[in-house]
């Protein structure tokens, strides 16, 4: 079984160079047949990946402990759940993973455009060949899932109980179709220059693709930040780690992109700017993987060194060349006839929302690099902490949350200042109103002051806009006012999903603000029926309490909770202790209300005087960052559905097209 | 015919890159943090480095102490040449046990002994050492750094 999945892949391999060969050569000579056999051969490439996927998977399920990566990874008795994430647990599981996603994409974008996009489509296919032959190079030498052990052991080493966890389990899948979406885009971005063909069908044609990575990353980042919160138990969901950042960074530069694109659509400009964002998103999704394995940045998902690093390291630096060198190349062609009317107009916002994004994104993969830099430099490591990500990211947050609330409001072009302020009246008044009544409550921190106004006024804004929108629609078309609403969203999907979006991304903001700037925390130990408080809350400790389960036994204190006197139930914090041997796991218990988190981590307990130690966080307005965060997504997906003027303009170049070439 | 940039875009865009410029040169002066392993760590001590740093090394085992009823340890840290004792006075993480790769971050104190603000021990699971053969590890051994470690504990 193994050696067939070996095989599979070595075959894949021979397929996946082939489709290289093919489509390039293809595209050469304009030769139909060699293109449908480039076709072909990813749709074969796939189904190669795909065996040996399912090989994997059907020899953890029937536990073939013979296999390294099984034994690794699973053991007899790991939940069916589990098994299935184990295929990503490991290095080379995981690169197979990759690997499969990325020839997932390649079919799909190859079936869909079987009628479409022909001109682009060969180098599409060659641009995808190479990034999987790259992987396959790696899953067939360097990390092979399929190794076997010299004997066979009786069970498996097993999951890592933290990581039995559904959010863990479909945080990297998620991540994933994230990263390697990106070549979505870059793909068509390399075809597009290398075969001259610059106007916006490239972008275009890849724009749902886009969005649905940038989505995918999204969730991925918020999925482990969610785990980190529930399951690592140090009370927080970030820590500017390096491989969090390396997710971070392209989701930040892909941000751009969806905005700056608009740009290039309406007025034309912006081209070589796109591009680069493209290209660049490519690379950091590369760049990201590569720091999560190689080792190269301490972290604690990474410590030491794994041998695939300079093989990566060959593979960026060619796609750098080949990407830059195109893009040099075509430089004359992209240089656009126009420019910005004016400073005051919607263009300059995009602009300096794109600056501001791409800044931060090079603030933080600064930081994150740093160490290699300076060890190059100066010969020591030298890390950055979380004070710089913090400092540099903070203002610029600040700023692209007041562009937020300018840019929908403000013109195309060239904005009239008394218009835009008029504009801005009711949006101003709110944060206006929301800062004294701040003030009121007694709020003094200036930081929160300052933030939760911002949010404010761009949430005003963005409600605005709905309203606006149906006003104008109703006046227009006599519709009554629920069904102006209706379908002035349906015809504007992407807009008012963006600004579903932009709402999600308020909250987490907010989210964010109050669980930082606002959080306490008290250790307390505590004997039983004494109480200790935080906030509002009382906590009394009844007893310890133990739970048997067949993997684990539980051991933790329950306390009694009471908010300002009303008891609101208990908490039971504690920890693991599991029978397979591993090492214990903290457990801690979280009272969610949407003003804040009550938070407790048992950290230990003394038999002989009955007492236990427990830490509290309270956070407030945590759980806004998951609520906003569901919305944000809730945005992304209505702004990719199918557009009634979409499919007209697709309709309209195709019959253009046929027209061409009929002519 | 192209027509020329707006000057006030120019000016708004230079004065971004000053505020990036400054912002950074802030952030990066309060946070950078030498990484060294323990024994460069006990070399440099006499230089003068400055306050913080970060040490690379794995838990001796059998060093973890604690005090029952008390948050946190004080344990041993080497990298397999020289030894490093460390106290920290917050909870640890679940990862930190005998053998496993740490990371501590402060400062040495007057009596030798490191005092840790911040430990990161080493996350379970993804990607194995270059070091190891195998990532499988049979149960009869158990020395190494933590990781997919299972039984004898």
């Amino acid at each position: 079984m193994p050696d067939f999945g070996s095989f599979c892949l070595l075959l894949a391999l021979a397929t996946g160079g082939w489709a290289v060969v093919a489509s390039y050569n293809g595209w050469r000579t304009a030769s139909g047949t060699l293109i449908r056999s480039a076709e072909r051969a990813i749709y074969a490439t796939w189904g190669l990946v795909a065996l040996a996927v399912v090989t994997l998977e059907y020899c953890i399920f029937t536990d073939r402990f013979d296999l390294e990566y099984v034994a690794s990874y699973s053991n007899r008795t790991l939940d069916a759940r589990y098994k299935f994430a184990a295929l990503w647990a490991g290095q080379s599981g995981s690169i197979l993973f990759w690997l499969f996603i990325l020839v997932c994409y390649a079919a799909i974008v190859v079936v869909l455009n079987r009628r479409r996009n022909r001109p682009l489509m060969p180098l599409v296919i060659t641009t995808f060949g190479v990034v999987a032959i790259f992987f396959l190079l790696l899953v067939n030498f360097m990390s092979r899932p399929f190794v076997s052990l010299a004997f066979t052991p009786a069970d498996g080493n097993g999951m890592n109980p933290q990581l039995q966890n559904p959010f863990m389990a479909i945080h990297p899948p998620c991540l994933y179709l994230g990263y390697v979406g990106l070549t979505v885009p870059f793909a068509f971005a390399m075809a597009a220059l290398a075969t001259g063909r610059l106007n916006d069908t490239w972008f275009r044609t890849t724009r749902r693709f886009t969005i649905l990575s940038w989505f995918f990353l999204g969730t991925g980042i918020v999925l482990g930040g969610w785990w980190a919160y529930v399951e690592l138990g140090w009370g927080g969901y970030w820590a500017w780690d390096p491989v969090e950042n390396a997710s971070l960074i392209p989701w930040l530069t892909c941000t751009a992109f969806l905005h700056s694109v608009m740009i290039e659509e309406r007025k034309k400009m912006l081209r070589v700017w796109n591009l680069s964002l493209v290209i660049m998103s490519f690379l950091l999704s590369i760049l990201g993987t590569f720091i999560t394995r190689s080792g190269i940045i301490s972290s604690v998902h990474s410590f030491t060194k794994s041998d695939i690093g300079p093989l990566f390291a060959g593979f960026l630096g060619l796609c750098i060349v080949v990407s830059v060198g195109l893009l040099l190349h075509r430089l004359p062609e992209l240089r656009s006839q126009n420019r910005l009317d004016s400073f005051v107009s919607r263009e300059s916002t995009f602009l300096f929302n794109n600056l501001l994004l791409v800044g931060a994104a090079f603030a933080i993969l600064w930081g994150t690099l740093f160490p290699i830099l300076s060890e190059a430099v100066r010969g020591v490591k030298i890390t950055v902490g979380a004070p710089f990500f913090n400092e540099v990211t903070v203002p610029i947050t600040l700023a692209l949350v007041t562009l937020c609330g300018i840019c929908p409001v403000i013109a195309w072009r060239r904005a009239t200042p008394n218009k835009l302020l008029n504009k801005l009246m009711i949006p101003l008044a709110g944060m206006i109103l929301t800062t004294v009544g701040l003030l009121a409550a007694g709020m003094r921190n200036i930081f929160a002051l300052v933030s939760l106004s911002l949010t404010m006024f761009v949430v005003v804004t963005t409600i605005m806009e709905f309203v606006w929108g149906t006003r104008a629609r109703r006046t227009a078309t006599g519709e009554a006012t629920g069904r102006a609403f209706l379908s002035l969203v349906d015809r504007n999907k992407r807009r008012y999903g963006g600004f579903i979006v932009h709402l999600g991304v308020m909250l987490i903001i907010i989210g964010i603000v109050g669980s930082t700037a606002f959080r306490q925390e008290i250790v307390a130990t505590v004997a039983r029926g004494e109480s200790f408080s935080i906030g509002r809350y009382t906590l009394r400790f009844e007893d310890m309490e133990r739970r048997d389960l067949p993997n684990f036994e539980f051991q933790g204190a329950r306390l009694a909770v009471f908010d300002g006197g009303r008891p609101v139930g208990s908490l039971v914090p504690g920890q693991n202790f599991y029978r397979a041997g591993q090492d214990p796991s903290t457990e801690v218990d979280i009272h969610h209300t949407l003003r804040e988190d009550l938070y407790l981590i048992m950290i230990g307990f003394e038999p002989q005087q009955g007492r236990a130690t427990v830490k509290a966080y309270l956070n407030p307005l945590l759980n806004w960052i998951w609520i906003g965060s569901a919305i944000t997504i809730l945005g992304a997906w209505y702004a990719m559905l199918p557009d009634l003027r979409d499919r007209k303009r697709q309709a309209d170049s195709r019959l253009r097209e046929l027209e061409r070439h009929a002519a | 015919m192209t027509r020329p940039v707006p000057k006030k875009i120019i000016i708004t865009i230079s004065l971004l890159a000053a505020g990036f410029a400054v912002l950074f040169g802030v952030g990066l002066r309060g946070s950078l943090v030498y990484y060294l392993t323990v024994s460069e760590f006990l070399e440099r001590r006499a230089e003068d480095l400055g306050d913080n740093f970060r040490v690379n090394g794995n838990v001796l085992e059998g060093s973890i102490e604690r005090t029952p009823g008390a948050i946190g340890a004080r344990f041993i840290a080497t990298d397999g040449a020289h030894r490093l004792p460390v106290v920290y006075a917050k909870e640890t993480p679940d990862t930190f046990v005998d053998g496993s790769e740490i990371v501590v971050e402060g400062q040495l104190g007057p009596d030798g002994v490191f005092v840790a603000h911040t430990l990161m021990a080493k996350c379970p699971s993804k990607y194995e050492a270059q070091n190891r053969e195998s990532d499988y590890k049979a149960p009869a051994t158990s020395a190494g750094p933590a990781g997919q470690d299972p039984a004898s504990r």
